[in-house]
């Protein structure tokens, strides 16, 4: 009975972990663990690029129970730009991006080996503060996922919370209101956002009325709040409609100039517009290419990316 | 009056003449049948064999237009049950209502109640109060734990855990509230009367604490409901940025499912209110108002059930019983708009998770 | 770890997780189930452990718990444990611990003052420009804004830390030296009840200790958001659980008191016994075992041990008779209200009164019965057929309920795709909506009618005859309900005496047997021990009926996931 029970969660996380990985994800990924030799064949060439990295991770391998989401994955991103995160569905990208602030943590079933690194700190060690870790590395949804309060509230949670700002009741009673600090920073992240325009004469409106794109911009506005260093996107705007799209990537652009930005994505087209470098996952989970985004899309090394990228399969 | 008529025609456009008289006859039939019994004649038998045979003729020919018959009947039945007991408890009520005025509700001296005489004082001042001790001590027992409880299952409890005691809430929730009496007679009223003195054997605290005990499953269980319809994403959202998980309770959760956690406790509240038995058995049934008003240990108890239950079963007729339909007036009005602000701020939730402010 | 820089994601931090606050904790928790016990009786509050009177352990325990508070709030705040703590403890432990305040400074100024606490007459009043203020709510309300501002104010390792070891340590002091001794009572003053020490003890015991346990998992996470967030899981998981333990305990006291009486004269001898079913009177091979008490009447000559069989008889007649007035209305409207009119005002003002009915108490139901059905079906007498449609009546807006939500929950594709194969609609109804709906609406009509098999309180009013009916069926003339029907030439053509009689049911018959003033037996039972008894016979029916509609739900929802 209770054997029966693990192998259910574990089926349904990983759906709701992986984007829904189905047949393709499946059979592929048994034909890439069968010829292990090949992988080694093609393994790409290490990514050079000036300066420290941000993240590096090395030797990651994610497992739901017996599957295994991630195989010994290694990359080094850099700060300050955007790196795309590409591959077919099920090739574990999405649990490669929640690897990276734990947001697989939540996943009774995930087991998660080797390392990843925040500026030369590792994050998979005893003693983690999840709280930090999260407050650095903020994390945008595939779908919009504002909180039922007010466009206001919305955007000033994370420093609430993070006790940076103290409004209500008390700290007016206790001489410690920020209220002329937390509108600054309203109107700050809303416009780092590009969604200041278009709400600021209703910012006590609850959030979940505004329009699909709104919303996920004012998901953005509400992670850049908290101040993190790197925001992982996890198809961004996969939910949304081509014009709102098209602002999103143009956000997702200018993000990059002040924060490190990981985007996952399904359209290789959206990665080839708005990254500077580009990781190919292939069913398996396995990081089969990593580098220059240009570099990717029109030279890669692997003959499976190039099947990839020209359209042959995925 | 267009409306009505346009409907009227469209309806005959697409009903077959078969099918339409046999709507007619139904529905002849049962005013009938209704107006028989109504004035309490043992004749309402006739018209209602007859529409026995008239459905059987009508599934056989027009199966399709019986039926929507039928549903219509069951549907006119529904709320005409609904309009009758209203109806019915009202008229009762009357006498009541014009013989003491406002002070069936609102009167400080006794005698308060003096049955069976049709010219003695019956005021519902003295169950009123009991009513409102018990349900008050009941809803400081069931609201706080009971959203304690929620919080525990749907955002603390392991899976483990969880698949247990839900359904073991549920069980709870359907223990006859004639059992939590019998057990409060037995043991919880003893226990009060021998460690705490109670001037008698009965006390609204230990009934208050009974009954709250009583709703206590139904209110973790419909506020769980609520909280789990906030959906996951939300959470992951809170976590995302870096807050606790009981943070994410605290700001995220609790906040989008108040509405709901506060219907489960209004739907608690009302439970504890119209709770009759575990009250009926536990309570002195002696009516006065405690001095102070909130002594909950003092000799007296009786509330709005309990009265009812105690004195319906003997009432003779006249004012002692039409007293008896105003308590029962009276609670079904508090229950009622209990239930009716619970289910509108219900919907209010729903609506708020749908988008709109 | 502390070689990491602070500004880093690992825990700058030691987690206070350590030789202090752990076992303070096991203390508290140990605490707080042995105070629970001896509040509920399970552990007396004389008892002796370790050469020590249960209550000096208490207060020893109370007391090194607001000792290592207040120590480790202060060695905090003065910085010789790292902590991680906020700017305030937080409204809600300040709300929590002032009202705490309140309630010891009401006792206080009614023990050591002599104050009364409210204002009645014989309370001392302070005249404060010719308004009478009551001195001793004045006060304690003082005590309790002066505990919440004591929280609040500080920061958050003395805020959350001083004020609850201000509530332990005298406390456990005085609970140690007196003057708080089992024998010591307390007057309130505004009622005549004596609070005695050796209950309030245990209970005050319990709560500070809670309270202790809350602070010391706050303590141990240094504070901050997760020190918070571990407070509360241990605050919310342990009155949770002592809940569920007054609950599971009253469970567990009805099945044990109930089953001596249950197994009084029972016995067992293997199969190729004979069961006569209810109802129909048919006998089916059954295990050949005696269970008097289920099986008997209440009483007569020949009857040696008394046994609630009419009453249970009659639960089921009831519950058939429910269940034919109510399952075919309320299926019958919920189909008219979801597939024939249009969703609005009318649907929504329908279910608006649905869901109040279904909240009404169930003694308005009775009074209904009485006044409108009793003169018109049995002549103004109490009898099983106004019983039957009464609960029916209370049970179809939950049928009806059930029914709406499971037949909207079919989704309109199914409908649209029998309408396009030409199919009318009431054949679309029959044929793929109700199949479809069936599973919610079994499982809300089975809960419904372990509801309706408990109900008592109508019972009262329209259906109880006599405490303990020494017949057969549960109405007297020594025949079933089937046989009594007989049909005439005369109007109104059928008549059923049985159904026109009062009877018993399980919940009245425990009712009667709480207020009948004797056991039918009293030689064999008393009149609490048949009580209890009764108690057992009906949860184990109502509770047969919920685990078949909590199983049959939880059946269904999985059958639905897996296709």
């Amino acid at each position: 009975m209770s054997e029966a029970n693990t192998t259910q969660t574990e089926d349904a996380s990983q759906r709701t972990t992986d984007d829904a990985g189905g047949a393709i994800g499946g059979s592929a990924g048994r034909t890439t663990t069968g010829e292990s030799e090949e992988r080694i064949e093609d393994h790409w060439r290490n990514y050079e690029f000036a300066g420290e990295p941000k993240l590096s991770v090395e030797d990651l391998d994610v497992y739901y129970g017996e599957e295994q989401a991630l195989q010994s994955v290694s990359m080094e991103i850099p700060e300050e730009s955007v790196t795309a995160l590409i591959g077919p569905s099920g090739c574990g990208k999405s649990t490669y991006l929640r690897c990276l602030n734990r947001m697989n943590d939540r996943i009774k079933s995930a087991r998660v080996d080797g390392s990843v690194q925040l500026e030369g700190e590792e994050l998979y060690q005893d003693g983690v503060d999840l709280v930090e870790l999260r407050r650095r590395i903020g994390m945008v949804f595939q779908s919009p996922n504002p909180f039922p309060k007010s466009i206001r509230d919305n955007v000033s949670y994370g420093p609430r919370k993070h006790g940076d700002i103290s409004t209500g009741l008390l700290p007016k009673l206790l001489g410690r209101d920020d209220t002329e600090q937390r509108e600054e920073l309203v109107e700050r992240c809303l416009r780092q956002a590009a969604l200041w325009e278009e709400v600021q004469d209703r910012l006590d409106d609850n959030a979940l009325g505004l329009s699909g794109g709104q919303q996920q911009r004012l998901c953005i506005a509400r992670c850049l709040a908290v101040d993190p260093d790197v925001i992982l996107m996890d198809e961004p705007a996969s939910a949304l409609d081509p014009i709102a799209t098209a602002k999103i990537e143009d956000l997702i652009e200018e993000l990059a100039e002040e924060y490190t930005v990981v985007v996952v994505t399904h359209n290789m087209q959206q990665a080839a517009r708005i990254s500077d470098q580009t990781a190919v996952f292939l069913t398996g989970g396995e990081l089969v290419e990593y580098g220059e985004t240009d570099q990717v899309f029109e030279d890669p090394e692997s003959q499976r990316v190039e099947d990839y990228i020209s359209g042959k399969f995925g | 009056m267009t409306d009505l008529q346009y409907r009227i025609r469209d309806y005959r456009q697409r009903t077959a003449p078969g099918a339409i008289a046999i709507h007619v006859l139904g529905a002849a039939l049962f005013v009938a049948a209704a107006g028989l019994f109504w004035r309490g004649s043992g004749l309402f038998g006739v018209p209602l064999l007859g529409m026995v045979g008239l459905t059987a003729v009508g599934w056989r020919t027009h199966q399709g237009e019986t039926a929507r018959g039928l549903t219509l009947l069951a549907a006119a039945l529904t709320v005409s049950v609904m309009l009758l007991i209203v109806g019915y408890l009202l008229v009762h009520a009357r006498d009541a209502f014009e013989h003491m005025g406002v002070e069936l509700l609102w009167m400080l001296e006794g005698p308060f109640w003096e049955p069976p005489s049709p010219e003695g004082n019956y005021s519902l001042t003295p169950l009123l109060v009991g009513t409102a001790l018990t349900t008050v001590i009941a809803t400081m027992v069931a609201a706080p734990i009971g959203i304690a409880g929620a919080v525990f299952l749907s955002e603390m409890a392991p899976e483990r855990v969880r698949v247990v005691v839900k359904p073991g809430v549920e069980l709870l929730a359907g223990i006859p509230s004639i059992t939590y009496g019998f057990v409060g007679l037995v043991l919880v009223n003893q226990y009060f009367y021998a460690q705490f003195q109670t001037p008698t054997i009965a006390s609204y605290f230990a009934a208050g604490l009974m009954i709250g005990l009583m709703s206590l499953p139904t209110v973790v269980s419909v506020a769980e409901d609520a909280l789990s319809a906030v959906p996951e994403s939300m959470k992951s959202g809170s976590l995302a940025m870096g807050s606790t998980e009981w943070q994410t309770t605290k700001s995220v959760t609790i906040p989008a499912a108040f509405s709901g956690v506060s219907a489960a406790v209004m739907l608690g509240v009302g439970r504890a209110m119209g709770e009759t038995m575990a009250a009926t058995v536990m309570l002195s049934h002696s009516k006065g108002i405690p001095v102070p008003f909130f002594d909950v240990f003092s000799r007296y108890g009786e509330t709005l059930t309990t009265v009812i239950a105690q004195e319906a079963p003997n009432a003779t007729g006249g004012m002692h019983e039409s007293a008896l339909f105003a308590a029962g007036v009276v609670l079904f009005v508090s229950v009622m708009s209990l239930s009716i602000g619970a289910q509108y701020v219900e919907w209010r939730m729903y609506r708020k998770l749908g988008g709109e402010s | 770890m502390s070689t990491i820089d602070d500004t880093g994601v690992v825990a700058g931090v030691a987690r206070l997780r350590n030789a202090t606050t752990l076992p303070t904790m096991a203390l508290s928790l140990l605490t707080v189930l042995m105070g629970w016990l001896v509040l509920f009786q399970q552990v007396g509050e004389t008892n002796e452990y370790l050469g020590l009177p249960i209550v000096e352990l208490f207060a020893i325990s109370v007391l090194v718990q607001g000792l290592a508070i207040g120590g480790l709030g202060v060695a905090s705040y003065v910085g010789a444990l790292q902590s991680t703590s906020d700017r305030t403890a937080g409204l809600f432990t300040g709300a929590f611990v002032g009202s705490l305040w309140a309630v010891v400074t009401a006792v206080l100024v009614t023990v050591v003052a002599g104050l009364r606490m409210v204002y009645w007459p014989g309370s001392s009043v302070w005249i404060f420009s010719g308004i009478p203020v009551p001195l001793g709510i004045l006060l304690s309300l003082l005590g309790g804004v002066v505990g919440f501002l004591a929280v609040v104010l500080p920061r958050e390792d003395l805020g959350a830390t001083l004020p609850v070891s201000a509530l332990l340590v005298p406390l456990g002091m005085f609970a140690l030296v007196g003057p708080l001794t089992v024998p010591w009572t307390y007057e309130p003053g505004w009622t005549t009840v004596v609070f005695p020490g050796s209950e309030v003890l245990p209970f005050a015991f319990f709560v500070t200790s809670l309270l202790g346990c809350w602070t010391l998992a706050k303590i141990s996470e240094g504070f901050g958001a997760t020190g918070r967030q571990r407070g509360a899981y241990y605050l919310i998981g342990v009155s949770v659980a002592a809940t569920l333990g007054v609950l599971g305990m009253l469970v567990y006291f009805i099945v044990d008191k109930g089953f001596a009486t249950l197994s009084t004269g029972a016995s067992f001898d293997g199969w190729g016994g004979r069961l006569v079913l209810p109802v129909v009177d048919w006998a089916v091979p059954w295990f050949d075992a005696n269970l008097p008490f289920v099986f008997n009447q209440p009483g007569g000559l020949f009857v040696d041990v008394p046994g609630v069989w009419p009453a249970i008889l009659g639960t089921i007649w009831l519950v058939i008779g429910a269940l034919v007035v109510a399952v075919p209305l309320g299926i019958g409207a919920a189909i008219f209200l979801t597939e024939y009119v249009e969703r609005g005002r009318i649907t929504q003002l329908v279910e608006v009164v649905t869901n109040g009915l279904w909240s009404t108490p169930s003694i308005v139901f009775g009074l209904f019965g009485m006044a409108f059905l009793m003169p018109r079906l049995s002549n103004g007498g109490r009898s099983m057929i106004v019983a039957q449609l009464v609960l029916g009546f209370m049970l179809l807006p939950l049928v009806l309920i059930t029914s709406r939500e499971a037949i909207i929950s079919v989704p309109d594709e199914y409908r649209d795709a029998s309408a396009a194969l030409g199919v009318s609609r009431w054949k679309t109804v029959r044929s793929v909506v109700l199949p479809a709906a069936m599973p919610g609406v079994i499982t809300g009509v089975i809960l419904g009618v372990g509801r309706i098999a408990g109900e008592t309180a109508p019972l009262l009013l329209v259906f109880g005859g006599q405490p303990y009916p020494s017949t057969k069926s549960p109405v007297s003339g020594g025949k079933g309900i089937l046989e009594s029907f007989s049909f005439s030439l005369q109007p109104p053509f059928i008549t059923n005496s049985a159904l026109t009689e009062r009877g018993t049911a399980l919940p009245f018959q425990l009712y009667t047997s709480i207020t009948a003033g004797s056991s039918p037996k009293p030689e064999v039972f008393s009149l609490s021990e048949f009580g209890w008894g009764t108690a057992l016979v009906l949860l184990l029916v109502v509770m047969g009926f919920f685990a078949i509609g909590v199983a049959s739900r939880l059946y269904f929802r999985r059958k639905l996931n897996y296709e």
